[in-house]
């Protein structure tokens, strides 16, 4: 039996081809980071997500929300949430065992970028894991 | 078999309800009634009322709790 998208559902698929179209590039395509290119993303993730956003909301009639909807989206904050949590305590984790062998030196002048890189990963892993709970939360009727 | 149980597909025939009918009059998404209907779904109580409601019938005529069931 096929089943017409919802309006969430709708904006759950564009954001999730938002944050691939943009994430992708960023983490997996491009050597060097670097201050702009953090900035571009942030700044083309937003535009990217309103385009989108808009474009749904003019094509879609019936754009209400109910009960189904806020308990989908909280189990995907929850989904968001402990994927951050398991990164973050890996990534300190790996960060404690590489200092404590002396193979990263806090003070070099890319560290810190590094270190944004790394944590701006996570957070658009998390971004991800979010949207993508949801999405199997509507496909399985919850 | 599910913990609640619903007659909604019945009873919406029987008034010849659209699902997207009973989604308007309940204030849901049509997904939400098809979740409903498939037992996928346990609505809120508050849900539940306007749906038995939009089907002019009883709860008890609409929903029933099995407490054998699985959720």
């Amino acid at each position: 039996m096929s089943v017409s998208l919802s309006y969430r559902e709708k904006t759950l698929y564009a954001s999730l081809a938002a944050e691939l179209v943009v994430y992708v590039p960023y983490f997996f395509l491009h050597q060097q980071n670097s201050l702009n290119k953090v900035a571009g993303m942030i700044v083309a993730i937003i535009v990217l997500e309103i385009v989108l956003q808009l474009a749904i909301a003019a094509f879609t009639r019936n754009r209400v929300t109910d009960e189904r909807d806020r308990l989908i989206e909280l189990r995907g904050y929850r989904a968001g949430y402990l994927t951050l949590a398991f990164f973050m305590v890996a990534g300190l984790g790996i960060l404690w065992l590489h200092a404590s062998v002396g193979r990263i030196q806090l003070d070099n002048r890319m560290m810190g970028l590094h270190f944004l890189s790394v944590f701006f990963g996570m957070l658009v892993l998390a971004d991800i894991a979010k949207t993508a709970a949801q999405i199997m939360a509507y496909r399985r009727a919850l | 078999m599910p913990a609640i149980r619903n007659q909604i597909r019945e009873l919406r025939a029987r008034l010849e309800m659209t699902q997207q009918d009973l989604a308007d009059r309940v204030g849901v998404t049509r997904q939400t009634v098809i979740a409903i209907e498939q037992d996928k779904y346990s609505p809120s109580l508050e849900t539940a009322f306007k749906v038995a409601s939009a089907l002019d019938v009883q709860l008890e005529q609409c929903f029933q709790y099995d407490p054998g069931g699985k959720r």
